[in-house]
C-alpha cells in the first residue's frame, strides 16, 4: 500500500524529533573532544600534565553519549523496518514503547508525563506495523492538543495499558488531566479512519471522559 | 572586561561542558535548563548575550525568544539547534536573535560571535544613554 501524505509526515515529525536528539549527543561528543584538545595544549604550551582522573571522566562522558546514540539509532532503524512488510504479527506493547521513545521530545515539549503498565499476557494483532506506530503516534498526539493551557508548567500525566483478553487486544490511553476527551474530537478525520480501517480497530471514550481505548475489531469475512 | 554569558540548553551534559569550556576562554558563564529558568534568571541579572537551544520540553523557543526580547530588549540572543529550517531562522530573526548556530557548533566561532554580540550591546546601551541625555538637555537645558 503506498504511503498516504499523512504517513510520510508522521515519518518526517519523528525523523526530525531523533535527529535533533541525534545532534544533542554529537555537540556533547564534539565538546568533550574539544576539552581532551584543550588539555593537550595546555601540556605541550605551558607543561600542565594531563589529570588522568580528567582524562577518564571525558572518555566516560563520551562512552556515555556513543551509547545514547547508538540506542537512538537502532530504534530509528526498527522505525524504518516498520515498512518492510504489509502485515505481520505486531506486538502493541512493544510498539507503544517504540513510539514513545521516539517522540519523547515532543512528549516532552508538550509535557507529558507517559507510564506503560506491561500487559499481563502478549497483545498482539496482525496488521502494517507501519501503520499500528502511526495510529499510537495519532493518540500520542491527540492527547497532546487536548489540553487547556499549552503554556502551563505542570507535567499531564498519561497511562497507556493494555487488555488482559488476546483475542481482542485493546490499549487504552488514560489522562489525568482536564479538559475531558470528547468522542467527536477523536479520530473523526478521513485520514484518521482510513487509518483505523487500515489495522482493523476502532475507537472507544472511557465514560469518564478520562481517556479512550483502540480495540481490534472482528476479521472482516471474506 | 570578559563577557557574561547565560547558557540555556535542557541538556546537563552539554550545559556542564560547554560552560567550563566557555570558562576556560575568560567568559562568566552561568546556565539554565529551561526558557523559564532563564527568564526568571534574567529579572535578576544582566548578561552580554544568552546562548540558547531553540527546542526546548516546555516553552517553545520563538515564545522564548519574543518573551527575552520583551524583557530585555538590548540582549542579545545567539541560538543554538539541533536542525534550523529555513522557515524557523527567518522568524527567529525577524523576532531579534542575533545568530543562529547549529549543533555541534565550533566553540572559536561561537566565541567570536559572542565577543561581537557584546559590543552590539555596548552599541545598543550608548545609544540609549545618548538618546536619555539628549531629552533630558532638551527638557532642562534651556
Amino acid at each position: 500500500m503506498s504511503p498516504s501524505r499523512n504517513d510520510i509526515q508522521f515519518f518526517g515529525t519523528l525523523s526530525a524529533a531523533m535527529t535533533h536528539d541525534m545532534k544533542n549527543c554529537l555537540a556533547i561528543i564534539n565538546e568533550n573532544a574539544g576539552l581532551l584538545a584543550d588539555l593537550a595544549v595546555k601540556a605541550q604550551d605551558k607543561a600542565i600534565p594531563v589529570d588522568p582522573l580528567k582524562a577518564a571522566t571525558i572518555s566516560e562522558k563520551i562512552g556515555k553519549q556513543v551509547a545514547r546514540a547508538d540506542d537512538m539509532m537502532k530504534r530509528f532503524n526498527r522505525f524504518a523496518h516498520s515498512m518492510d512488510h504489509d502485515k505481520e504479527t505486531v506486538d502493541i506493547e512493544e510498539a507503544v514503547d517504540l513510539v514513545a521513545r521516539l517522540s519523547e521530545r515532543i512528549l516532552l515539549q508538550d509535557r507529558i508525563r507517559l507510564t506503560v503498565i506491561p500487559a499481563s499476557a502478549p497483545c498482539r494483532i496482525h496488521a502494517s506495523r507501519f501503520a499500528v506506530l502511526h495510529l499510537i503516534f495519532r493518540a500520542f498526539d491527540i492527547l497532546c492538543r487536548n489540553q487547556t493551557d499549552g503554556t502551563s508548567d505542570s507535567e499531564k500525566p498519561v497511562t497507556v495499558q493494555f487488555s488482559s483478553d488476546p483475542e481482542m487486544p485493546e490499549i487504552c490511553f488514560i489522562q489525568d488531566f482536564r479538559p475531558e476527551i470528547k468522542m467527536e474530537s477523536l479520530f473523526a478525520s478521513p485520514e484518521d479512519q482510513a487509518l483505523l480501517a487500515r489495522v482493523n480497530m476502532n475507537i472507544k471514550t472511557m465514560d469518564s471522559g478520562a481517556g479512550f481505548c483502540l480495540y481490534t475489531l472482528p476479521p472482516a469475512r471474506e | 572586561m570578559s563577557e557574561k554569558v547565560l547558557l540555556v540548553d535542557d541538556e546537563k551534559d552539554f550545559l556542564d561542558i560547554m560552560s567550563e569550556r566557555m570558562e576556560a576562554r575568560g567568559m562568566t558563564v552561568k546556565t539554565a535548563d529551561s526558557a523559564d529558568q532563564a527568564l526568571k534568571i534574567l529579572e535578576k541579572e544582566s548578561f552580554d548575550a544568552i546562548v540558547m537551544d531553540f527546542k526546548m520540553p516546555g516553552m517553545d523557543g520563538i515564545q522564548a525568544l519574543k518573551n527575552i526580547k520583551t524583557q530585555k530588549p538590548e540582549l542579545q540572543i545567539i541560538l543554538l539547534t539541533g536542525y534550523a529550517t529555513v522557515e524557523k531562522t527567518v522568524e527567529a530573526m525577524k523576532i531579534g536573535a542575533t545568530d543562529l548556530l547549529e549543533k555541534p557548533a565550533d566553540l572559536e566561532a561561537l566565541a567570536a560571535r559572542i565577543k561581537q554580540a557584546k559590543a552590539e550591546k555596548m552599541l545598543v546601551v550608548e545609544k540609549k544613554t545618548e538618546d536619555k541625555i539628549k531629552d533630558i538637555l532638551q527638557r532642562f537645558g534651556g
